[in-house]
């Protein structure tokens, strides 16, 4: 009995040091150029969020590498990560100083990560963790800012720039859901892109969100405020959930919203 | 022997009594319903005067410039007056604030979302929205924890309101607490309900004229502002079926396609339904006289407006970007089809309608601000007392 038991905990323990950790970096850009919060004219970012899950990496053979996302205390919890990519600063002074440009996640040891060469990952919170409660809730999902309490879910993504002239903003999440708060049951509009990123590797590429191309379609110069909430009567929205595969003019993610690119900094050092 | 028995079982009988949990007296008006209350948000009186406390304070917002009460005053029935609401920081919200009053017997909350079925769910939208900032609290809970343990007065309000928690200063006992004291603002005290109880002169021979017109197949109000609440969306404790409607009252229709204005297209932006374009819940007709101006977005000014509006089944914009007659509005209620009414039927109308103003809620202390008690300024007192060197 006590010698099972031994075993049990060996084979427990040795599972953990089976895994190692994988490291997937993300950035934002504009139209291919760098954008911060406090980037001069033409175009600066205000807000940049989002949650992730469902990530999976791909081996050298071609198959998927069984992926967990890690547990930590603020931005991620085992089944969603968050990422943060904005810092409060200059026009994202309605987001936090607190950033997030990192998902730590574990494969077996036995994987070769060198030979990693695909990423696939699904945006947004799932069904099952995204009508619970927001006070109840543990971080990452605990951010009043993520939350459409109106909508009942949690915003998957904020994202905002502005230029001299004009701003947009775009929040994605589920919409025309059934039920009531506590109790939905399901959303004709779930709004949960899938992102697959083919030849990624982790320790050579970042992820990069490119909200030039997400908003491609958005004039940015006309200085009308034409936000979009995924909402299903607003007009700015169909062009910029198109981008993202999602709504009535959509087909797939249109090139280059995601896309994976070298690790410059990390790769020169 | 027998009288130390006698007086055992009597302090026994005394000590249960003291002990055992004593139901909410809601101060209901005989023969009318019991509110349906959420099970992990029990009413108490502690509970609701705590969430009195909160409902009226400033520190309640993003600026300590706003409290729940700024935009739910309680002499306008718990509206503000303004055509649209106003947080905080000055955004100007698409709808207009409703009235608190009966809230209890809401089975759908606010103006058109079917998802908000209870006040503590929709409490989160004007404490932590951010489209439009309302009170704009996000960001903010550890700080709000902090107060509810620090203050004093808010430290023993939680402990008593939350006995059996070890930490009862949260957020999530903030939320509670507000929902108990906006559930506890019942209102059944108007001339008509006097009337109702068997006082015939408490409403005019006017206004009882009105009531049959009310009720009539002719004007067809009661369909959607029928029953002790003067609205489909009620519900209770004993309620066998949940009814909530939303409907279209004709009140735009842009181009003629039946469109509503973008920032306001009711409840077609919760279903994506092609249907509910301009469905909103239809609110209690309660202390309606005092909650000018009227409609989701404010754009009738007065009860004789409102009633013109029914008259012809819709509204007739003639120019503007709102153009469009609401009366051929394809998703129009079919029970806004228009009516004839001479000038004197009209005036029984409103008679009727300003008998259900309730001026005793308006003016009842239990639902007043309690700063104002304890403050000349009607702020918290930590900041209107002199600073201490």
């Amino acid at each position: 009995m006590k010698r099972s038991l031994l075993l049990i905990l060996f084979t427990l323990s040795a599972c953990e040091s089976n895994q190692q950790q994988v490291s997937i970096a993300f950035n934002v850009e504009f139209n291919g150029q760098p954008i911060r919060c406090d980037s001069e004219s033409p175009v600066a970012l205000t807000d940049l969020r989002f949650f992730i899950h469902d990530l999976e990496l791909t081996g050298a053979d071609g198959t998927v590498v069984p992926t967990r996302l890690k547990r930590d205390s603020a931005w991620q919890n085992g089944a969603v990560a968050f990422i943060d990519l904005e810092n409060g600063q200059g026009g994202c002074d309605d987001g936090t100083p607190e950033s997030n440009a990192r998902v730590i996640a574990s494969v077996s040891s036995d994987s070769d990560l060198a030979g990693l060469q695909g990423l696939r990952f699904t945006l947004g919170v799932p069904f099952e963790l995204n009508h619970s409660n927001l006070l109840e809730a543990a971080p990452p999902l605990d951010d009043a800012a993520m939350h459409w309490h109106w909508r009942s879910g949690y915003k998957f993504l904020r994202a905002g720039v502005e230029t001299d002239n004009d701003s947009f903003w775009f929040h994605l999440g589920s919409t025309a859901c059934q039920g009531t708060t506590g109790n939905i049951s399901g959303c004709d509009s779930p709004n949960r892109p899938i992102v697959e990123l083919a030849g990624f590797n982790p320790q050579t590429d970042s992820v990069v969100i490119d909200i030039g191309r997400l908003f491609d379609a958005v004039d940015l110069e006309d200085g009308e405020r034409s936000d979009c909430s995924s909402g299903p009567t607003e007009q700015s929205c169909p062009p910029v959930l198109a981008t993202l595969g999602l709504g009535p003019e959509a087909s797939t993610i249109a090139d280059g919203v995601f896309a994976a690119r070298p690790r410059q900094a990390t790769v020169s050092q | 022997m027998k009288r130390v028995l006698l007086i055992t079982a009597l302090v026994v009988g005394v000590a249960l009594w003291l002990l055992y949990p004593r139901p909410y007296d809601w101060s209901l008006a005989k023969g009318m319903p019991t509110p349906d209350v959420p099970v992990n948000n029990p009413m108490s009186s502690v509970k609701v005067e705590l969430g009195r406390w909160l409902f009226y304070d400033t520190r309640l917002s993003i600026n300590g410039a706003f409290s729940c009460g700024s935009c739910h005053v309680q002499a306008l029935a718990f509206t503000d007056g303004r055509r649209r609401a106003v947080g905080a920081t000055g955004e100007v919200h698409p709808r207009s604030a409703m009235s608190l009053v009966n809230s209890a017997y809401a089975s759908r909350l606010t103006w058109a979302n079917s998802l908000t079925a209870s006040l503590e769910d929709q409490a989160l939208t004007p404490l932590f929205g951010d489209d439009p900032i309302e009170m704009g609290l996000g960001g903010r809970e550890d700080a709000l924890a902090e107060l509810f343990t620090n203050d004093q007065r808010y430290a023993d309000l939680f402990r008593e309101a939350f006995p059996r928690q070890e930490r009862p200063g949260t957020v999530i006992n903030m939320v509670r607490a507000i929902s108990s004291f906006t559930r506890s603002i019942v209102s059944f005290r108007s001339p008509y309900d006097a009337w109702l109880a068997g006082d015939a002169t408490a409403i005019s021979e006017s206004a009882q004229r009105g009531e049959a017109l009310f009720f009539s197949e002719r004007l067809e109000c009661f369909h959607c502002h029928g029953g002790f609440n003067f609205t489909d969306s009620t519900t209770h404790k004993d309620a066998r079926v949940e009814r909530f409607g939303y409907h279209n009252t004709g009140l735009y229709n842009l181009g003629n396609t039946g469109a509503y204005p973008a920032d306001n297209p009711g409840l077609i932006d919760i279903t994506g339904k092609r249907r509910d374009m301009g469905k909103f819940r239809a609110p209690t007709l309660r202390n309606i006289a005092v909650t000018a101006p009227y409609m989701h977005d404010g754009s009738i000014a007065t009860l004789e407006d409102v009633i013109e509006h029914y008259a012809r089944g819709g509204r007739l914009i003639e120019e503007g970007p709102n153009a469009g007659d609401g009366n051929v509005n394809p998703f129009k209620s079919e029970f806004v089809r228009g009516f004839e009414l001479t000038e004197a039927e009209k005036r029984d109308l409103l008679a009727f309608l300003e008998s259900l103003t309730d001026e005793a809620a308006l003016s009842d202390p239990r639902w007043s601000s309690p700063w104002t008690e304890a403050t000349a300024a009607g702020q918290p007192p930590e900041s209107a007392e002199p600073q201490q060197r």
